[in-house]
């Protein structure tokens, strides 16, 4: 992220995390990335019946360089996966994702071989908004829980430009004891072999906590 | 052909579609496509012929298509201006059999053996006429392919395309023939039967719902 | 090698199969060459950070390649379109699609047919109750159920189409105008929307994706209030309509980027197979609800919307004067409303329930449920086997073809006697029109090719299902 990587060790941020925290709550720029029906009822939210402007988030950027929420309005297909990641990687930290819609928390009524059986195969989710299409009110309940989610964040320590994990665990001893369900997670995730297309998002994921293993069947 | 396919005699909606048939009239063609009908088997010899619910359907050798839709293109009285649909099914060969609860004992539907083939339906519409016919061929499965009508109708592009993606139809003398749905090194031709469908497991409140090709209801 | 190619990438090695760039070769006839496909561009340049300043010297008459989508703000949806670029000009386009495929067309062989009307109305997302109207008509065609449909579940059937039609083209002119510039247009767009959204939420439910329409009628019936709020969408539509042509017809900014822009003969779209508003642009009149009416609407009075031009603007009027002419069916429609029921009466197909909407959405009501439960077995078991196993079809193959806002949507649905459909395939406009995308954009500017494919109104779920 941004600012926590510049941080000094081992020092406290309180109130300056507050307010970090309430600017980048407060207006989060949206990726244009309307894939299907959701993608219309995301297009509602941002009209002016169920105003999204409210929350400062109708400039929705088209180049995923300058946003930092990713909502993924719609289903993902086979084909369409690898440029879902390649979006994310080109975001800046912070960066979040909204899985909108249950095709795209988890493949929705299309358990078939077209389809992703849920986005967070692919990238890490920090919100799941279900619904088929959910209605703008209900994507808005979602983006004002991520608000409150962002508002709580502490800022933990993250590797520096150019440092690698092994120092940056001997530097700030993480995961340590307290982490210990962090460690557990990370200790079940498959190492990734090559040519294996949809891998749960490893290290750097879950600003909240960890990421929590889909609960829906095998992971591919 | 009606009514067939319903092994089960207590199975209630099998015998109300027998005694539908039975009691309603045959759609009857119109007399416009009955001309149409007489015209093309005047023109091309080995035709079927097949009227269902008021539609013309034409069946021919994989090799008379490109000939016949020149005909129905450049004739007068045909003068079909444009190719609506270009689609395929699949037929598998062998004996097919869909049964499902052993216990209760419905549905089950059982075929007999065929060779496999794949067929095509090439929807022909005249605006000028006002009509629409399909002409149907058939091929054989283990080697599906047919001359590309791209030349004579330009829509039949993608939908050729398409075809050859999802039923591995090798159409000659396409233009530039690769997938256009899925991903250019998938492998598999998904519309055809013996192409599974390729769901997951759905965990749900402790138990587990196999996917849809795998349920037995 | 060329010098061009020492000063950009000194390091690249010379490749076999390699066209050295000649000062001969014009360039028309290098562009027509990879229109062709004889020539394909001939040189990859490799660029770093600092040797940008070299590149306008190498590929000063050269082609390039670039890559438009999938993710962008001005394609309509996830479409990705290969561009070969001489200077800004489009000699070629290569449309890829399949980035939304879903696989609806297999998944359907794998439900009975009445929950097939639930993915179906998923495909072409912009226009739900067309995909679900020609899927039941189908399936009511393979039925031989065709004539006993009864006429209040055709009249309605035709009242919520014609909305759709008015909602689809509206986010047409918002997206378009979007992609255009135009933000109010977007703003405008969406709040129409919403009114004719609020009918659909009254009727069935749902704002979207509303699986209303099913083989033999409808789902429910309307509920009581439904011609006065049918009424005051109307009239509200009206002005809304003409504030809209207002905004945008005499705008110079759109008449510039529309006029004459994204030629599309009467040739080249009968050869391409593109129906719909883009067909009607180019002065041919032809409308499957006039040339092959379905669900009793040849008896309201409507016009056929064709313009002269067969470019973008004519489009954009088309499509507005067909929302006005959908607002004429719906009153006549509404006026003349037969009462009766909305489903068939043959009880092998009908839906069993009573469904009502309820407060917690649609569902059986509560009278049905005491009295499959409470009071008579057969009911009962009759609502079991209907629900669960579903009705069989007799075997045949059938093609229904409606006219949805972007052209024909046909259905060749195939049956092999059971309860599910054997082989659903659907003919989407879109999916015609995306083929017809080389055509429409060849040599027109980038922008242009925005404008154009803005027209062409494709929907990337009906182009991919």
């Amino acid at each position: 992220m941004g600012l926590e990587s510049r941080l000094p060790d081992g020092i406290l941020l309180t109130s300056v995390e507050k307010i970090i925290n309430w600017g980048r709550a407060g207006s989060l720029f949206p990726l244009t990335f309307g894939l299907a029906c959701c993608a219309i009822e995301m297009m509602s939210t941002g009209g002016p019946h169920y105003d999204i402007s409210r929350f400062g988030m109708e400039v929705f950027r088209g180049s995923p360089r300058q946003s930092d929420l990713m909502i993924v309005a719609g289903r993902v297909s086979q084909k369409m996966a690898p440029v879902l990641r390649n979006l994310y990687d080109q975001m800046p930290e912070p960066k979040w994702v909204i899985s909108m819609g249950v095709c795209a928390s988890s493949g929705g009524m299309f358990n078939n071989y077209a389809i992703v059986q849920g986005v967070d195969h692919i990238v890490p989710v920090d919100m799941y908004v279900p619904g088929c299409p959910p209605r703008p009110e209900m994507l808005m309940d979602g983006i004002v829980k991520l608000h409150a989610k962002i508002k709580q964040t502490q800022f933990r320590e993250r590797p520096r430009k150019g440092e690698s994990m092994e120092d940056f665990r001997r530097r700030t001893g993480w995961p340590g004891p307290e982490d210990e369900e962090l460690k557990g997670w990370a200790a079940t995730q498959p190492t990734r072999k090559s040519g294996e297309t949809h891998v749960a998002a490893g290290t750097g994921a879950g600003r909240f906590g960890g990421l929590r293993q889909a609960e829906h069947g095998e992971q591919h | 052909m009606p009514g067939s396919g319903s092994g089960n005699p207590n199975m209630a909606s099998g015998e109300s579609i027998r005694l539908r048939e039975r009691g309603l009239p045959e759609v009857q063609l119109s007399e416009h496509l009955m001309r149409i009908r007489d015209r093309l088997v005047e023109q091309f010899d080995g035709l079927e012929v097949l009227g269902f619910r008021g539609e013309l359907t034409l069946i021919c050798a994989p090799e008379q298509v490109p000939d016949i839709l020149v005909f129905c293109r450049d004739d007068d009285e045909l003068s079909c201006e444009m190719l609506s649909d270009l689609s395929g099914v699949h037929w598998p060969g062998g004996r097919r059999q869909e049964v499902a609860e052993e216990t209760t004992g419905w549905p089950h539907y059982e075929s007999e053996d065929e060779p496999g083939r794949v067929e095509l339906d090439y929807m022909l519409r005249s605006l000028r006429h006002n009509h629409v016919f399909r002409l149907r061929t058939f091929l054989p499965d283990a080697a599906p392919r047919i001359a590309s009508v791209a030349g004579i109708y330009r829509s039949a592009d993608v939908m050729e395309r398409e075809a050859y993606d999802f039923l591995g139809v090798d159409f000659e003398g396409h233009p530039d023939l690769r997938r256009i749905l899925m991903p250019d090194e998938w492998e598999g031709h998904p519309h055809r039967k013996d192409y599974p469908l390729g769901g997951v497991e759905v965990q749900y409140k402790g138990a587990t719902v196999p996917p849809p090709d795998q349920r037995s209801y | 090698m060329s010098e061009a190619d020492e000063r950009v990438a000194p390091d690249r090695p010379a490749r076999d199969g390699d066209d050295p760039v000649s000062a001969e070769q014009s360039k028309e006839e290098r562009a027509s060459a990879v229109a062709s496909g004889s020539l394909i561009a001939p040189h990859t340049f490799t660029v770093g950070s600092q040797e940008w300043e070299n590149l306008p010297d190498a590929v000063e008459d050269d082609l390039m390649v670039i890559n438009m989508g999938p993710q962008h703000p001005s394609t309509h949806g996830v479409l990705r379109m290969v561009l070969t670029l001489d200077g800004e000009t489009v000699v070629d386009n290569k449309p890829v699609i399949g980035y939304l495929h879903t696989g609806i067309e297999k998944n359907l062989e794998y439900r009975p047919w009445v929950l097939g009307v639930t993915f179906v109305t998923r495909m072409d997302y912009l226009s739900p109750f067309f995909n679900e109207l020609g899927y039941c008509l189908a399936v009511e065609k393979l039925l031989g159920v065709t004539d006993e449909i009864p006429e209040r579940a055709s009249a309605l059937r035709v009242i919520l189409t014609e909305l759709n039609r008015i909602s689809s083209h509206l986010v047409w002119l918002a997206t378009g105008g979007l992609e255009l510039g135009s933000t109010s247009a977007m703003i405008y767009g969406f709040r129409e929307r919403e009114t004719v959204l609020d009918i659909f939420e009254y009727v069935t439910g749902l704002r979207m994706n509303h699986a209303f329409i099913r083989p033999g009628g409808l789902a429910l019936d309307v509920p009581p209030e439904f011609n006065e709020r049918i009424a005051h969408v109307i009239s509200e539509m009206r002005a809304r309509i003409d504030e809209f042509e207002d905004l945008l017809t005499g705008n110079p900014v759109w008449v510039e980027r529309n006029k004459g822009v994204a030629i599309l003969t009467a040739e080249q779209c009968l050869d391409l197979g593109v129906t719909g508003p883009v067909l009607r642009a180019a002065g041919i009149a032809h409308d499957l609800r006039k040339s092959a009416p379905y669900s009793n609407i040849e008896q309201y009075d409507f016009d056929v919307v064709v313009a002269e031009t067969a470019d973008a603007f004519g489009r954009y009027q088309i499509r507005i004067q067909e929302m006005r002419e959908s607002l004429r069916i719906v009153e006549q429609a509404v006026a003349k409303l037969p009462s009766g029921p909305v489903m068939v009466a043959d009880r092998k197909i009908a839906w069993p329930a009573q469904l009502a909407l309820g407060p917690d959405g649609l569902g059986n009501s509560p009278e049905y449920i005491s009295k499959i439960m409470g009071q008579s077995m057969e009911a009962l078991i009759h609502h079991f086997k209907l629900v669960t196993q579903g009705f069989s079809v007799p075997e045949g193959q059938v093609y229904c073809a409606v006219e949805s806002p972007r052209g024909e949507l046909g259905y060749q649905v195939t049956s092999n006697g059971t309860n599910k459909p054997y082989r659903v395939r659907v003919r989407d406009p879109s999916f015609i029109h995306i083929g017809a995308l080389p055509d429409l954009t060849a040599g027109l500017l980038v922008p242009d090719v925005i404008a154009g494919v803005a027209s062409m109104d494709p929907v990337m779920g009906g182009v991919d299902r």
